[in-house]
């Protein structure tokens, strides 16, 4: 007995601590045995690395377009900013005398006078463009002047080219009639007006008829006061050295470069614009369109959702509609994210198909059980079958009085869209590419087999997800009606993922829908 | 993460977790499949139907008991399940009562890759029989009804085992003893 325990005892020992590692291809076999999560879960992680990379591409395309933006707005800054300092000198440097004045008020009672005169200058200018245009002045630029600030002083530098073109001379005559007009002006020119006053009304008197003069004397007031100024400045020993300098160039400026001049005013009116325009985006990024579609439904490879002997049976999608409401909100200028719900029902024809109903099946002894057809109770037992399963030579006879049906699968859904869009032209009339993707809801589902003319419903089909995804990919067209509304064009290609559990053959489930609406911004 | 916690996420068929038990338990049960296979290649296929069975019925693991006890029932199980299904491609040899017979073993150097191979070249149910009783801690009965036997021939299979065994290791020495002289 001892004996027998040594051996026991033996092997006991000697595998009490005996492991040994498997090789690593036995962990390979078994991962791969290993029931996979389930098929939806791998989808949605699928939606999440899609939507990963809509998210990056957003992101990428929105920092692109604001950097592309703020490239222009410094582009678009940087000719305000000179025309500032070159058109606008003339005010700056009058405010700059404004403050180097009042320094030396004691001083230079010219000065204080001049600046007076430069405020109502400027004042009595604005009054006397707005009378301009009723007095009928055939000049463009006053009548298309804005009453923004702006705008006036590009009409008063335009004015004043205009002037200078014509004639310096004239331009100091027309200048001294202005500021006659502009009685508080003429405390102002004691220096220098004063003796030309009484030439300006004379000239006034004479030249009734120049209207247009008279626009063009309110703006070379202006090149009159600074050319004053000006020389003010350089009678009177003042520490603006630069005031003087830019005040000289200014003027110079302003009689030489005539065209360079006007190319600014144009910049400075597209600023403008643009400007306009900001404002209005920033107002409506919002809007909302209902949309109807008609939307056609089919499989891009050969294969069937019911069964795998209709697989070769020629289908028919049939044009249905879809309708809903889509809010896109602007996130740039050129993308937009839009999400929304819509109604979509589908549906397609499979035809030549047999169907036999009660006796008739069990005598045929065909198998009634459709793998993805879940019939109605009370439909008595039926059987459909694939004319391409026959071979007529040898069909039983009975096929031969049959007529070959159709089974028409119809079901709908409620579309949940997620897509971005993106603006190529953007005019009247643009063009966007859209691409997102939709989330599915199964709300209707239904077979009917229609044989012989007659339609019944015989049950649904048990492999329509209740969940299920679609790629989207679609071309926008629109329409601007006004600033508000647009009118929108989308065909849209939607790839179905995930839509059926149990296709058979290649069936890979598509619609193509012509969305139509009517789209509102806010 | 503690065994419980892996447990739990193999529960929810986390696929990090199943990589992460079976490197935790593998060589355990790999060598109790090998002494209850005839050979390398049918322990690696018991192992696999294990892991399989394991990571399919962990649910039913109810966190009560030891579970690396729960693993070695499953990998036993599995190895009995290969057994019983090829009964009758085996022949067993017949047996009739056999008395306990007594073997001398001193020799505590010998090896155990030749153990292991003395024992995998057991006829099947002699192994199971042996591993089952001697190793594992199973009584007759028990074994008598894992692998449907009576306590009998249970018994008279565990001493041709040890016979077998004995013999085998005494032919072993006498090579070694042989060759060293």
């Amino acid at each position: 007995m001892s004996d027998k325990k040594n051996i026991d005892r033996l092997f006991q020992e000697k595998f009490k601590d005996f492991e040994i590692a498997p090789n690593d291809a036995v962990w390979n076999r078994i991962n791969e045995s290993l029931p996979k999560k389930k098929k939806k879960r791998r989808v949605i992680a699928l939606w999440w690395q899609i939507g990963g990379v809509a998210a990056v591409i957003a992101i990428l395309l929105t920092i692109g377009v604001s950097i592309f933006n703020s490239n222009d707005d410094n582009n678009q800054e940087f000719p305000i900013v000179s025309t500032d300092k070159t058109d606008t000198e003339n005010i700056q440097g009058e405010e700059k005398i404004n403050n180097s004045a009042q320094d030396k008020l004691s001083n230079e009672a010219d000065r204080i006078k001049f600046v007076d005169s430069d405020t109502n200058n400027e004042n009595t200018i604005e009054e006397q463009e707005n009378i301009a245009p009723k007095r009928g002045n055939t000049s463009s630029q006053l009548t298309s002047s804005n009453t923004t600030k702006l705008n006036t002083v590009v009409a008063n530098k335009s004015n004043e080219k205009e002037k200078t073109s014509s004639s310096q001379k004239r331009n100091s005559i027309t200048s001294v009639s202005n500021e006659d007009n502009i009685t508080k002006i003429a405390t102002n020119t004691k220096t220098t007006l004063t003796n030309s006053k009484n030439s300006d009304d004379s000239q006034l008197e004479t030249e009734t008829e120049i209207k247009s003069l008279i626009k063009k004397t309110i703006e070379e007031n202006k090149t009159a006061i600074t050319e004053n100024s000006s020389s003010n400045n350089s009678e009177s020993n003042t520490t603006d050295s630069e005031i003087k300098n830019r005040d000289d160039s200014k003027t110079e400026n302003s009689i030489i470069e005539d065209p360079k001049k006007q190319s600014i005013t144009n910049a400075i009116v597209e600023n403008t614009k643009t400007i306009d325009e900001k404002e209005e985006d920033k107002q409506n990024r919002w809007s909302i369109a209902p949309n109807v579609a008609p939307v056609y439904y089919s499989s891009l490879g050969q294969g069937s959702a019911l069964d795998k002997q209709f697989n070769e049976n020629s289908k028919n999608g049939n044009i249905n509609m879809s309708y809903g409401i889509v809010g896109s909100y602007a996130i740039s200028k050129k993308l937009k994210l839009r999400g929304g719900v819509n109604r979509v029902n589908l549906s397609q024809t499979t035809s030549d198909v047999y169907a036999f109903t009660g006796a008739e099946t069990a005598a045929r002894g065909i198998d009634a059980q459709f793998g993805n057809i879940k019939f109605k109770e009370d439909i008595p037992t039926i059987s459909l079958m694939s004319s391409k399963m026959l071979d007529m030579t040898s069909a039983p006879e009975v096929f031969n009085t049959k007529i070959a049906g159709d089974i028409d699968q119809k079901f709908g859904f409620i579309e949940v869209p997620l897509e971005l869009e993106y603006r190529l032209v953007d005019k009247k009339f643009g063009i966007n590419v859209i691409g997102g993707f939709s989330t599915f809801f199964l709300s209707n589902n239904e077979i009917y087999a229609d044989i012989e003319g007659v339609s019944t419903l015989i049950g649904e089909a048990n492999n329509i997800n209740d969940t299920s995804f679609s790629a989207n990919l679609g071309l926008g067209m629109d329409y601007k009606l006004s600033k508000q509304w647009n009118i929108n064009l989308e065909p849209t290609f939607k790839y179905q993922i995930n839509t059926f559990n149990n296709t058979s053959g290649d069936f890979k489930p598509f619609f193509v829908g012509v969305y139509t609406g009517l789209s509102y911004k806010f | 993460m503690s065994l419980e916690q892996l447990i739990n996420k193999c529960k929810k068929q986390d696929a990090q977790a199943q990589s992460q038990l079976y490197k935790q338990f593998a060589s355990k049960l790999f060598s109790l499949c090998l002494k209850y296979s005839k050979n390398y290649a049918e322990a690696e296929d018991n192992l696999h139907d294990a892991f399989i069975t394991v990571f399919g019925k962990i649910d039913q693991y109810n966190n009560k008991g030891s579970f690396e006890g729960w693993l070695k029932r499953i990998a036993i199980n599995t190895s009995l399940q290969r057994y019983r299904e090829n009964v009758g491609v085996y022949d067993i040899i017949n047996e009739g009562n056999i008395e306990d017979v007594s073997i001398d073993i001193n020799d505590e150097s010998l090896n155990i890759d030749f153990l292991l191979k003395i024992i995998q070249e057991l006829p099947d149910r002699y192994r199971l029989v042996f591993n089952l009783y001697v190793l594992d801690g199973y009584s007759h009965v028990e074994i008598s009804e894992l692998i449907n036997i009576s306590t009998g021939t249970s018994k008279s299979n565990l001493a041709r085992a040890r016979l077998i065994l004995k013999d085998k290791i005494e032919d072993y020495r006498a090579n070694l003893s042989s060759q060293s002289l």
